[in-house]
């Protein structure tokens, strides 16, 4: 049923759009026809890998699986913003391993500051990487990907600069309370994985039910229509890269507190890994349209599909297969919803 | 039958720049012509930066500050490192022409799986070399077809279609032979056909070798490209499609043909690409294609850098092989200029401001003088 809702209440409510009418509803339902999809696979995936293998749903097998999707959703809210409005940003795992080694390496393990001070260093090299990637892309107007790609290399050479060719080793654990142990969950889930719930909260009523965020989507559906309705879209794509850069420096703490040694490839390939969570949530890839909550559970979906591959004795590169097959099934759900709702 | 594409113009223009000869534009003052050239012609620009970089690393070389001479005989070695790329360049060129948001994360994975498999016809059940490239060709077609479908005839967004393609083809290679490389000796041997360098007949004893990989693989596959961008029916579709959808299905052009068979031709290009891997490797290495970075990712830099607009339906052959050259010599350079890791690292940069250097530049040009070259 939520289906039809989704179809009729389509267009997001741009500034562009003609008031509605009251009892009509303007925003989308707050949960769309794919999410319902998507808790309805992860809870069947859940039940089938329990009774295949019991100790799928224990505490020790559950607790480091949140912990694992904690940084790929953290980034995916930042990624959802900028896929919405209609761009994309390949340079994520790149920025992660900047930001990551920089918190390791020279704040953890040579400076040994303490973990508010570390966080905030994180997140501003992060904020810093992703607003050279907002200003390139939103001024320079060059499309999303072919910037993201150059600045992917050379944040890639900034992590390998830093790294000077060798892991970083016995990381301290002053980020514990981030990390998979037990000083880092409160009730038995991970805290980093709370800090994703309650930052996807705020971005989820953010972007429905303000006007800023509803800007993202404005810019996303037309560009031309959103700036001739006074919506500032340069400073839009800007805020929607440094909010990503911003992410990106808190998940590489994540990273850097899962474990007590750093190795040069950290974060390769995390750029496909949130792409993937963002787009089997639901989200479009030619803007407008999506949101983060299903970007969770896109998420959420990856890594139990890793996880329970794993834990069924198979092998593990086998996952990614399996994560291909996801993306082509829940884009080719939107896509026969898409045709169904336009010949209507 | 013609069919006036923006790139007919485009082709026309850049001839007259390279011969020298009068231009429309004559009421312009040289320097001003010239710039409009750099930026506006990618090859002209691509070709002075490529003069630039050479001239540089060997005043260098003279002043003893590199590690070992940036000479011809070591440009010519380093142009073994041209062979995949510009061939996955070729592959890039085909899709990212298509237009639609084409582009193709796939290649990489491909060259893996199709490796693999190359390896396993040629190194395990000994078949003919011949027949074991044509199967190797087939698998990657059938593989590029895939995404062929996917993005014309399901309509899935280029860059999603081929992202899925990346990961269940990539978790194949890995899967395939669990993990390990093929490397029995006949793979061993194929080193010395493909990578080893050798002095050309007649010529060869003034210019230096050159590596084999080069005549075998790249140029013919050069020439085929190129005959089938600029010289058939095909390729005129490819660019009518790419500058504008619709009004190619109107000039009932079969639009989903042609778009899934350029995935399938970038396909059939990186199933070759995977032979020369293996060759270059002497071992089939199921993460060939996709280790560190993976191959996708230079491929589309070299594409966006050789002048192939993003949006599909521009874009030459000599663009490509042109930025191919400047990043394999550049390449070549930086990695005489530092020691031990500090090279590659460095490469990794100069590629990105390269790049996006080149982007910015092509959305100046734009607005500029109305057209992206």
């Amino acid at each position: 049923m939520s289906i039809d809702l989704a179809a009729r209440d389509e267009t997001p409510a741009s500034g562009s759009e003609p008031p509605a009418k009251r009892g009509h509803r303007v925003l989308a339902p707050p949960v769309t026809g794919q999410e319902i999809v998507l808790v309805c696979v992860i809870a069947v995936l859940w039940i089938i890998l329990g009774f295949a293998t019991p100790a799928f749903v224990s505490a020790g097998s559950i607790q480091p699986l949140l912990g694992a999707v904690a940084p790929i959703a953290l980034i995916g809210i930042g990624m959802t913003v900028v896929i919405i409005t209609g761009g994309i940003d390949v340079s994520v795992g790149a920025a992660i391993a900047v930001c990551s080694v920089i918190t390791a390496k020279l704040v953890l393990v040579q400076a040994g500051l303490p973990l508010p001070i570390a966080l905030l260093i994180s997140i501003v090299v992060g904020g810093l990487l992703g607003l050279l990637n907002g200003v390139l892309i939103a001024y320079g107007r060059v499309h999303a990907i072919i910037i993201t790609f150059g600045t992917a290399n050379i944040f890639q050479w900034i992590s390998l600069k830093l790294f000077n060719s060798t892991t970083v080793n016995n990381i301290p654990d002053t980020l514990a309370a981030l990390g998979n142990g037990a000083a880092g969950r409160t009730f038995g889930v991970p805290n980093s994985f709370l800090i994703t719930v309650v930052l996807v909260a705020i971005a989820w009523v953010y972007l429905r039910h303000t006007a800023g965020g509803r800007h993202f989507y404005a810019v996303g559906g037309d560009q031309l229509a959103a700036e001739l309705a006074g919506v500032k879209v340069r400073q839009r794509v800007l805020t929607a890269y440094l909010l990503t850069g911003l992410l990106v420096g808190l998940a590489s703490c994540i990273v850097v507190a899962q474990g007590s040694n750093l190795g040069q490839n950290v974060g390769a390939g995390k750029e496909l890994a949130v792409i993937a969570a963002v787009v089997i949530g639901g989200t479009s890839i030619t803007g407008g349209r999506g949101s983060v909550f299903g970007t969770v559970l896109g998420a959420l979906l990856v890594q139990t599909v890793a996880s329970g591959v794993t834990q069924l004795g198979w092998r593990s590169e086998l996952s990614d297969l399996f994560v291909g097959i996801a993306i082509i099934i829940a884009v080719g759900a939107d896509l026969i919803r898409e045709r169904a709702r336009r010949k209507r | 039958m013609t069919i006036p594409t923006a790139a007919e113009p485009d082709l026309t223009g850049a001839q007259d720049d390279q011969s020298g000869s009068p231009t429309p534009e004559r009421a312009e003052s040289l320097p001003a012509r010239v710039i409009r050239a750099l930026l506006t012609q990618r090859i002209v620009l691509l070709a002075v930066l490529l003069v630039l970089v050479v001239v540089y690393f060997m005043v260098l070389g003279a002043t003893g500050y590199l590690t070992a001479a940036y000479d011809f005989d070591y440009l010519s070695a380093a142009l073994i490192n041209a062979v995949p790329l510009a061939m996955l360049g070729f592959a890039e060129l085909f899709v990212i022409l298509s237009g639609r948001g084409g582009i193709d994360l796939s290649v990489g994975a491909i060259v893996s799986l199709a490796g693999m498999i190359f390896g396993f016809a040629y190194g395990r059940w000994g078949w003919p070399l011949w027949l074991a490239i044509v199967i190797t060709a087939a698998v990657g077609a059938a593989l590029g077809l895939v995404n062929g479908i996917l993005v014309a005839y399901i309509g899935f967004p280029a860059l999603i279609a081929t992202l899925a393609t990346y990961y269940a083809y990539k978790s194949l290679a890995v899967v395939i032979n669990n993990q390990r490389p093929i490397s029995t000796k006949p793979i061993q041997n194929l080193y010395e056909s493909t990578a080893r360098s050798v002095e050309l007949p007649l010529i060869g004893s003034w210019i230096p070798n050159v590596p084999k990989g080069i005549f075998l693989f790249l140029l013919p596959t050069l020439v085929v490209v190129w005959l089938l961008l600029a010289r058939t029916t095909y390729g005129r579709r490819v660019y009518a499609i790419g500058t504008n959808d619709v009004a190619a299905q109107w000039s009932a052009i079969g639009v989903r043909a042609t778009r899934a068979g350029a995935y399938a031709l970038s396909g059939l290009i990186s199933g070759l690409v995977a032979v020369v891997t293996v060759g270059q490797f002497a071992s089939a290495r199921p993460d060939a294609g996709i280790s560190g970075n993976g191959m996708a990712l230079p491929a589309i830099t070299i594409a966006v850098l050789g002048g192939v607009a993003i949006t599909g339906g521009i874009g030459r052959v000599s663009g490509i092989v042109l930025a191919t050259v400047l990043i394999v010599w550049m390449n070549a350079g930086i990695r005489l200029a530092f020691e031990g890791n500090a090279g590659p690292q460095y490469q990794l940069l100069a590629l990105g401001v390269l790049l996006v250097f080149a982007a910015l530049l092509n959305g100046f040009a734009l607005r500029r003088y109305g057209l992206a070259g």
